[in-house]
Parts: C-alpha cells; structure tokens; sequence
C-alpha cells in the first residue's frame, strides 16, 4: 500500500506536485494517468525516497520509504528505462542490486528468464533496444518480490507481445495481492489494465476512482439523435443544462437530458426519432475532459497570444469529433 | 489463466527472511559495479602500465646521467638534480625511481574515482542504487573504501613492480637500489597513501559534482595545473599558497622520515599529511552532506 498525504515537490517557481493526497490499494492495479509534465514520475520518485518532497509526507506499507530494513523487498520500481550504467551487463547490474540485498543469483537468473532477457543478459546494456531497456527495468523490479510495484511508462518501447506481456504481469501481481501502481499516456492500455485510476494534472488529483467510474461520471448522459427535422427537435429539447451539438446532418448529440426523455419529448410534439442510441464516453474522452482544463493552460501559458477558444460551457464541442463507445 | 500463472510463477518468489542491506552486502555490490566495467580494467591497466614505464624510463635516464657525468673526471658542475657538486650523488634520486610514475598515474587513479560515483549519475544508474539504498551513505563510503583500497594497492603494487625492473636497469649502469631499504619503502608507502587521498578527493568532487568531465578537470586543476601556475608567479602570497596546493602538501609529507635537510618551499612533514587529511575530510564530507540532501 501507498499512502501519501498532501505530497508536493516544488523546483525553484515551478509546482512540480501540489499537495496530492491518495492511497494505492494492493490486490489491484491502480493507473496513474497524466498528461506529460503533470507530475506523474515526481511523484514515483518520491515515493521512492530518491526526490525529497517540499511538503506532505508518502508511506509504503506504513512507512517512508527509507526507513525499510530491506527496500527492494518492500518496492520494487522501474522508473524509467536504462537507469543503468551502459557499459555493464544486464546480469553484473542486476547482480550488483541483488548483492545489496543478499538476494541469491538464482533470483537473479530467474528473473533474466522471466523478463525474457536469457539471450542478451551477458551483453552490454549499451546495446540494448528501448524494449529491452524495459524489460531489464523490469526485471529489477521484480528482483526482492516486493510487496509493492511501481511502473514508470512500463509499455513505453514495447512491441505488442510485450504490452500484452506487461498487462499480464501486473494483472497477475495484483491477482496475488500486490500493490501495483502503473503510469502510463497510453489511455487505451490504462482501460484494459487498471482496475482504478488516478488522475493528475499540474501536480493536482483531478480523479481518484475505479476505472469505470472516471469513464462514467465525465461523459454527462449523452444520446445520439437521428431524426428529419433536427432543427425542429432542438429548439424543443433546448433548456437550461442541455448541451445540442449537431456533427452531421439530420444527427443531434444531445448531453443532459436522458434517452427516455428524448423520446418523450419526441413523442409528444410527433417528430420522427431514427434513432436513438445512448453514448457513453470512452476513458480517453473522459481524461481530455479531465485534464482539458489543465492542458490548456498550458498551451496558453506557452502561447499567450492564443486566443481560447470562446464559451463557458467547458465540454467538448463538435470541433473536436469525439470518440464514442455506443453501449 | 493457468498459462499466465506458470508464465510469472517467478514475479512472485517464496519469501525467505526479509533480508536486508548491510555494508558488507553493499560492499559485495559495489565490489561487483566496480569488477564489471571494462573501463575501469583499462584504466587500472593503465595506470599499472604507467607506474612500471616510468620507473624504467627514469632509471635509464638517471643511469646514462650518472655515467656520462662520471666519465669525464670533474664531472659536470652543478651535478645532480640532488644538488651535489661533483659526481652528483644520485642516492636520494634512485629511491624515487620506483614511484616515478606517480605523478601521472595519480590523474588516471584520481579519474577512475571520479568515474565511480559520477557516472552514476549521468548514466542514471544512481536511481537503481539508491532506490536499492536509501540511506545513500553506504554507497558512498563503500566506494571510497575501494577507491582508497585500490588507490594505495595499485601505486605499492605498481611501484614495486617498476622497482623491480629499474633494479636490472641500475646495475647495468652501476647503480645500486635496494627495493627493501627503508627509503625506498618509505617512499612508496608514502606515496601509495597520497594516491589513496587523491582517490577520496576525486570520488568527493565527482559526488558533489555529479559531472565526470567538470570533477576530472576539477581535480586535474587542483592537482597539477594551479600548482604549476602559483610556481610561475613570484609573489610571496603565491609562494605561501602554493604550499597548501594537495601535491606540494605531499611533497612536504614525503620527507617525512628522510635524512635530508627540510626544503623551505614545503610544509613541514606533518603539516603536509595534516593539509592532505583537510582536502579529503572537506572534499568528502560535502560529498557525504551532498548526497543526503539532493535528489538523485
């Protein structure tokens, strides 16, 4: 289990992370979503005692980090790729991590085996593709059979077998009880492996909930309305809370009203409905939504003169076309 | 899912007693950091290679000086570097032949040590290491532990070897050299402990640092070029300062226990080791202070 409680690490004027507070369960895989630069790999390293934080403290498995008799039994981490020295082989580097712990080299061997490295453990990490960077990062995560994972971008470099490969593992860590806290962009990937997310973005917890919850309560109801006379059915559907996009011709994308009240409403001024289907967002759908807000500051702060784009209503508008999962 | 369990029955291991990090374990690791570079075998060989050449290269040179000055009877005024008239009594030169190399060797020994502790941070092989030690200090003091070992090992082993092959090199010119005698000993003790302090000081600078070519210039400048520099201007306060440059500090400590008169552009004996112990105690406390403090 992690625990950290209002973390924050501030480099000189910039706010790295400010002031997260949440908890990594074990026996299920948390995703740790955001965009680039939202604090996602400050935080891991905090955890692992390796940044001091400014402020606010994290815990693993009750403690810091630090004061652990034997750490790489407690957590084993991959913060990024190659955090090894190039000209070492992958088994002298993992051999030199076990030495610290007393961890016998048939750990050692099978964690090569593992990780699938058997056949380039003896050459020199300098050589090694993004891929298998990974996995020897991997393998070192592995190597005390720590209570708690974190995984730093762990599919970043890999080919499809070893994603499917990734998603396997810590699906299976997490089915033995480990706590397994995993970062990563790829929103895809997030919604086949979490079990929960949490969500971060300029260094603050935008989301902290089971997967299918982030997905669900960002997509306000929406419905997708076919019907001949749009114009007709939007100036009845239009009231306060109700957003009426119209993507195509002859189609509405309505959000704040439900499906049956559609169709009452329909019904009752007899305009013909072709269609009615219910959407709900998909996780990536509902992380822009999440992180819009933070994004765009950015991209503002980068480029002052950029106007933004006009309208209070912060959802996605028709500009952007949407990807939707049709229930 | 029987398939992914026997895939990853080895992610999970039977646990065994919750063992620990302690310093003969972090020994071992550094041990095993230390063994499985190539570059630091070059260098040790380098640097051994250096040591024994020019031990060699020096006992010729002062071989066909003693002979040419002692043909002519008379011999050349101003003798010696030794500074005797007459046949230039070379003595106090030839127990220097077996560290001759020294000088040179130190910068390779003194990088090596740099190296251990900066490219653990420019090849981001510090985060592995110290997410595996948190407490961070042993990693450092196992470290100099090698690099002071290895220090003082490399330039006694080196300079015997280079002893032993001048030794030949001197008969054949009538010289003699006694590897056993005790200023010859005394010499390479001497200057295997300087080594060992050069070793500390480069690990300090490349862990305060963390850049191994800023702390190899670093040390390289404080060890060779400022001294030179500081003997070129002839001003008092140059003069004084230089004293206290690590080389000359050392120069000052290699007359300890030697029968010759105390050469005035030194400390004495005991204040050259005291300032030696000051770059190393100052170098690696804030190495030490350094590496609690900062993020990796």
């Amino acid at each position: 289990m992690i625990q950290a409680t209002d973390l924050a690490k501030v480099y000189g004027d910039k706010t790295a992370v400010d002031g997260v507070t949440f908890t990594v369960e074990p026996g299920r895989v948390t995703g740790f979503l955001g965009p680039n630069g939202a604090g996602k790999s400050t935080t891991m390293r905090m955890i692992m005692g390796l940044d001091a934080p400014t402020r606010g403290t994290v815990t693993v498995n009750g403690a810091p980090y630090a004061k652990h008799k034997a750490p790489l039994r407690e957590i084993g981490a991959l913060l990024e790729a190659k955090a090894v020295h190039p000209g070492r082989t992958a088994f002298s580097h993992l051999s030199a991590l076990a030495a610290t712990h007393g961890i016998p080299s048939k750990r050692v061997h099978e964690v090569i085996e593992m990780t699938g490295l058997g056949a380039v453990a003896k050459k020199k990490v300098k050589g090694f593709s993004l891929g298998m960077g990974q996995r020897l990062g991997i393998a070192v995560a592995l190597l005390g059979d720590p209570q708690v994972i974190i995984l730093d971008e762990p599919v970043n470099g890999l080919d499809p077998e070893g994603v499917v490969w990734v998603r396997n593992l810590v699906k299976y860590l997490a089915s033995t009880g480990r706590t397994v806290f995993l970062s990563s962009h790829l929103m895809s990937e997030m919604a086949q492996t979490a079990d929960h997310l949490i969500v971060i973005g300029r260094g603050r917890i935008l989301a902290d909930a089971p997967i299918q919850d982030v997905i669900e309560g960002q997509g306000k109801a929406r419905s997708r309305v076919r019907t001949d006379r749009p114009e007709d059915l939007s100036r009845l559907l239009a009231r306060s809370g109700v957003t009426i996009q119209a993507p195509e011709h002859e189609v509405l994308e309505v959000s704040g009203l439900d499906s049956r009240s559609i169709a009452q409403i329909a019904l009752d001024n007899r305009v013909l409905v072709y269609e009615l289907t219910p959407l709900q967002a998909s996780l990536e759908e509902a992380y822009m939504q999440l992180t819009k807000d933070e994004v765009e500051y950015r991209s503002d702060a980068a480029a002052a003169h950029v106007p933004l784009p006009s309208g209070s209503e912060p959802d996605v508008q028709a500009s952007a076309p949407a990807q939707e999962v049709s229930r | 899912m029987s398939t992914i369990q026997h895939e990853f029955r080895h992610a999970t291991a039977p646990r065994e007693r919750l063992v620990g990090p302690n310093f003969f374990r972090i020994l071992n690791s550094e041990r095993i950091k230390f063994l499985s570079l190539l570059s630091t075998r070059i260098l040790l060989l380098c640097a051994a290679a250096l040591m024994v050449g020019f031990a060699a290269l020096q006992a010729w040179g002062i071989g066909t000086f003693y002979e040419s000055s002692r043909r002519p009877p008379g011999g050349a005024a101003g003798g010696g570097p030794a500074g005797q008239g007459g046949v230039p009594d070379v003595t106090q030169i030839l127990h220097q032949i077996p560290s001759a190399g020294v000088s040179f060797a130190q910068l390779i020994i003194g990088s090596l040590a740099v190296l251990m502790i900066s490219a653990e941070f420019s090849t981001g092989m510090a985060r592995s290491s110290f997410a595996a030690i948190p407490t961070r200090w042993p990693v450092l003091a196992a470290k100099a532990m090698y690099a002071a070992v290895v220090g003082f090992g490399l330039t006694y082993i080196g300079a015997y070897v280079g002893g032993l092959v001048a030794v030949p090199i001197l008969n054949s010119y009538n010289l003699h050299l006694d590897m056993a005698s005790w200023d010859v000993q005394r010499l390479m003790l001497l200057n295997a402990v300087y080594v060992a302090a050069v070793t500390l000081m480069g690990l300090g600078l490349g862990a305060l640092l963390r850049n191994s070519a800023g702390a190899i210039v670093t040390l390289v400048a404080l060890l060779f070029v400022l001294p030179i520099i500081f003997a070129i201007i002839q001003a008092d306060f140059f003069k004084e300062t230089r004293k206290y440059f690590p080389t000359t500090a050392a120069d000052a400590m290699f007359e300890a226990g030697s029968s010759a008169a105390h050469n005035t552009a030194y400390l004495e004996p005991w204040q050259g080791a005291l300032v030696l112990a000051a770059y190393v105690v100052v170098l690696l406390g804030a190495a030490f202070t350094s590496l609690k403090q900062r993020d990796v």
